[in-house]
């Protein structure tokens, strides 16, 4: 029997799994969109690895990261939950042990990671908005009746990117109607589009960092040719990017699994049925919503009051 | 015997010793607004300008919360009250606000606005007329109030002075005082930290006297009087602590100026800037202070492997 080590990723737009032994190697791994629905999108990634995996590998620990990481974790009865900065940074260094700065782009968040030694030592994320992320991206991509799969290289025929300010989504959806209505190539103002996410990124989540090199990208986004080359252009630098760019978070959170107690894990989660509800305590006037995640008819966790005054009510009364 | 209601938040937490030791001395009695709730912030919510900050939201759903509960409400006028300087543009229109969002409010005011040579000491003579006594016994009751206030101060300062000799991580938690202490903005922060077993440096608790030579360093004229005690405190302790953490209200324009300056007199530490607004989700905040702390431990396990 050989031991290993299962992380999952449950970001907002994608669900990430890995499976890895030992020595850190990536067994088996698969990337799917999590839908608005993280506890089916983990289904389906435990019922891939479990279709997939060989006899003789036993699964021993489980980590979750991204922002269903404490769902997903008390679902899997994980050993560790991490949060994706974390987690990013130690699956990073496994790769790639010299990296100095990570830019990370994804559905709903950035972040820059910043590395000295192998040690973070500081970092930052984008605040209250979305915007210049993933999402924004694919909002653009539907209004210009364009898949975003092709953004990127549509981007590289430009040679003249339209500026397009993209500070905020709703004042870029504008700006975006306003240029195509002048008459700009539908190329030029993609190519625009990647720009001002580059711009945005540098100017709001990385403002007053040192971006050090080596740089790698990574998230969705690092998946999108154009963004990346926008990046090269304006730092003036080569970028990394990994086609195991989007695990890493997950990756990171399987090696941090391994320092933890060892948990059979139990493959046979679709056999049951997962659900969440939520009901609002009331019995005082911050009215905490408290939530209850159930294993078949069993609470098996819960949070989100604000005092213990909330652990006496449950899902019943 | 008449009550004074004094809503806790904003001024209350940079006044509330100076004005619970004058109201004490002339023997009147106070009643507090409850501790900030989601109650009081939606309250707040519908009663303010939906380009309010934060911070002014809640104070709105705090007025209101003690509203039929007294028969004054305390809501000073501040307009500058040092030389040369002025502080935040809501201090200046606290009583107007509340005035105009309330009806039949009873609102018990004071005004400082030294460019009308306005001071502290003749805004409490002003108020203590108010409520029927004499300028002498107020007078001595705003000494007194005075006395015991600085006391105080001093005595949280010298208790932040020996916090600072532990070999415990610590972190510098710089805001505004209505946010760093609020039941809803900074107090989940701080709890947090502390079942982190972090130690808290508080940016209020910086020696008072050290508030104007640490700014001048940064920059010879801030304007903003408030500001200027989490930009001193920054500069003060950035070389002492392990880590800053700033608290700042959702759209709070003078720390927007002032955060910035002071940061970037930050080198060799990391700095979290969290903002807070009505709109955010705990597990965001979570998030990046789980983050933060991951990393301060980090650096302290590699000195002190680098040490052995």
């Amino acid at each position: 029997m050989k031991k290993a080590y299962l992380g999952i990723d449950i970001g907002s737009i994608s669900t990430k799994g890995v499976i890895i032994d030992s020595d850190n190697n990536i067994l088996l791994s698969k990337y799917i969109w999590t839908e608005g629905n993280p506890i089916k999108a983990v289904k389906e990634i435990i019922e891939y690895f479990k279709n997939n995996i060989s006899d003789d590998i036993k699964i021993v620990s489980v980590g979750t990261t991204g922002s269903a990481r404490r769902l997903i974790g008390s679902i899997l009865n994980a050993s560790i939950i991490k949060n994706e900065i974390t987690a990013h940074a130690i699956g990073t260094l496994s790769i790639y042990p010299d990296i100095k700065t990570i830019i990370e782009i994804g559905g709903q968040d950035s972040k820059i990671i910043l590395i000295d030694n192998g040690i973070v030592t500081d970092y930052a994320m984008n605040s209250l908005c979305a915007a210049g992320t993933g999402a924004f991206l694919s909002s653009q991509a539907k209004r210009l009746g364009i898949d975003v799969n092709n953004f990127g290289s549509i981007a590289l025929t430009s040679n003249n990117p339209t500026p397009i300010a993209a500070r905020c989504t709703v004042f870029a959806e504008s700006d975006l109607v306003h240029k195509a209505q002048m008459g700009y190539n539908k190329n030029d103002i993609i190519a625009g589009l990647c720009k001002s996410v580059a711009l945005n990124y540098l100017n709001n989540v990385a403002k007053g960092k040192k971006i050090a090199e080596p740089i790698i990208f990574q998230g969705g986004v690092s998946k999108n040719i154009g963004v990346v080359k926008s990046f090269e252009d304006i730092l003036n630098t080569k970028i990394i990017t990994d086609k195991n760019g989007h695990l890493m978070g997950a990756l990171g959170v399987a090696i941090l699994s391994k320092d933890k107690p060892e948990i059979e894990f139990d493959f046979n989660i679709n056999n049951y049925k997962y659900s969440t509800n939520s009901k609002f305590c009331g019995k005082c006037p911050n009215n905490c919503e408290v939530i209850f995640i159930n294993k078949d008819d069993e609470i098996i966790d819960h949070w989100g009051n604000r005092c213990p005054r909330g652990e006496k009510i449950t899902n019943k009364n | 015997m008449k009550k004074i209601g004094i809503p806790k938040a904003l001024l209350y937490y940079y006044y509330n010793d100076l004005w619970i030791y004058f109201f004490k001395y002339l023997k009147l009695n106070v009643v507090y607004s409850n501790q900030s709730n989601k109650k009081i912030l939606s309250d707040g919510e519908r009663l303010a300008q939906d380009e309010a900050c934060l911070s002014l939201k809640l104070y709105l759903g705090h007025v209101k919360d003690l509203i039929n509960r007294c028969d004054y409400i305390l809501v000073p006028r501040l307009y500058s009250v040092k030389k040369n300087e002025g502080v935040c543009t809501n201090f200046n229109a606290l009583y107007d606000l509340v005035n105009n969002t309330f009806d039949n409010i009873n609102i018990l005011n004071y005004n400082i606005d030294l460019t009308k040579n306005e001071n502290e000491l003749l805004g409490f003579l002003n108020l203590g007329k108010e409520l029927g006594f004499s300028y002498i016994n107020s007078y001595i009751a705003y000494k007194f109030a005075k006395e015991k206030s600085l006391e105080n101060r001093i005595r949280r300062e010298e208790k932040q002075k020996y916090n600072l000799t532990t070999n415990n991580t610590k972190i510098l938690v710089a805001a505004h005082p209505y946010n760093l202490y609020d039941e809803l903005v900074g107090k989940p922060i701080i709890d947090y930290l502390e079942d982190e077993n972090i130690t808290i440096i508080y940016s209020d608790r910086i020696n008072h006297k050290i508030i104007d030579s640490e700014c001048e360093k940064i920059s010879t004229d801030i304007h903003w009087t408030h500001s200027k005690e989490v930009m001193a405190s920054i500069n003060y302790y950035k070389d002492k602590v392990d880590g800053i953490i700033i608290i700042s209200a959702f759209p709070c324009g003078p720390d927007s100026l002032a955060n910035h300056l002071a940061i970037r007199e930050v080198k060799n530490i990391p700095v979290l800037k969290l903002i807070m607004e009505d709109l955010n989700s705990d597990i965001g905040i979570l998030t990046r202070l789980e983050s933060f702390i991951d990393i301060l431990k980090q650096k302290k396990e590699e000195n002190y492997e680098k040490n052995n």
